[in-house]
């Protein structure tokens, strides 16, 4: 990653579109994150975040109120 | 249910491995150029060429795609022809859904889109990405708002772009 590109992002010039993003909320640190990798390693990177989410998601169970209510009065 | 895998990377491989004739567009582009944020199908605009809609309707069966979000029981027979007689059509499939773009709103047809498009080896085969320029007018012409909060990051992006090519010119 060039160093110009490099503090384009960390460092944002006044009026540019990276200040106008990171006044919109986005952390642009992720972004250059992402262009340090390749084409196909950023596929793999949202591959495996999508995988990983779906697993978290099937692992969820739901604890009963009554359940939590009993744990606390020990 | 089992849980999905490669879920954008499989999709790509079959389209690579079946030769569609396609550019890469919606959030999936986004992240090749880049952006952080997240997604989960593969959008393409595929050239409508009868060969690559034999190509297209192939690989598709392949992975027995179905009308996502259509009834159950609704017949859909996926061939050339039917690919032929529609336009846009989202698929679920065995190894992840694909959404088929005959146009892209606001840039225009196959042959608007690969105008222009970058290219990115992805998983050995070459795919085509729609340029950031077009990239961003699609977002803003698509205009939800799942579209329009990916346009800053995309701009700071295309910004950056320009900053390297000025400055490789200035080096050449």
């Amino acid at each position: 990653m060039r160093a110009d590109i490099e503090d384009y992002f960390l460092n944002p010039p006044d009026g540019s579109a990276a200040a106008r993003a990171t006044e919109f909320g986005i952390d642009l640190t992720l972004t250059l994150g992402n262009l340090r990798l390749t084409p196909e390693q950023r596929i793999r990177k949202l591959d495996d975040f999508i995988e990983g989410a779906a697993k978290l998601k099937a692992s969820v169970r739901v604890i009963g109120p009554t359940n939590a209510t009993a744990k606390q009065d020990h | 249910m089992p849980l999905p895998s490669k879920i954008i990377e499989a999709p790509l491989r079959l389209l690579g491995e079946y030769k569609v004739d396609c550019v890469i567009v919606g959030g999936i582009a986004a992240a090749i150029h880049g952006s952080s944020l997240l997604t989960n199908d593969l959008d393409v605009c595929y050239s409508r060429d009868p060969v690559n809609l034999k190509q297209l309707a192939d690989a598709l069966q392949s992975v027995h795609a179905r009308l996502r979000n259509a009834p159950e029981g609704l017949p859909f027979i996926l061939d050339s022809e039917t690919l032929k007689r529609g336009l846009n059509f989202t698929f679920t499939t065995d190894i992840g859904d694909i959404d088929l773009l005959g146009e892209v709103r606001g840039v225009g047809n196959y042959e608007d889109v690969i105008a222009g498009s970058v290219t990115a080896d992805l998983f050995g085969y070459r795919f085509a990405v729609i340029d950031i320029g077009k990239l961003i007018v699609a977002k803003r012409a698509a205009g939800r708002p799942k579209d329009l909060i990916a346009l800053p990051e995309l701009e700071a992006i295309q910004e950056a772009q320009a900053i390297a090519n000025a400055t490789k010119q200035r080096a050449d």
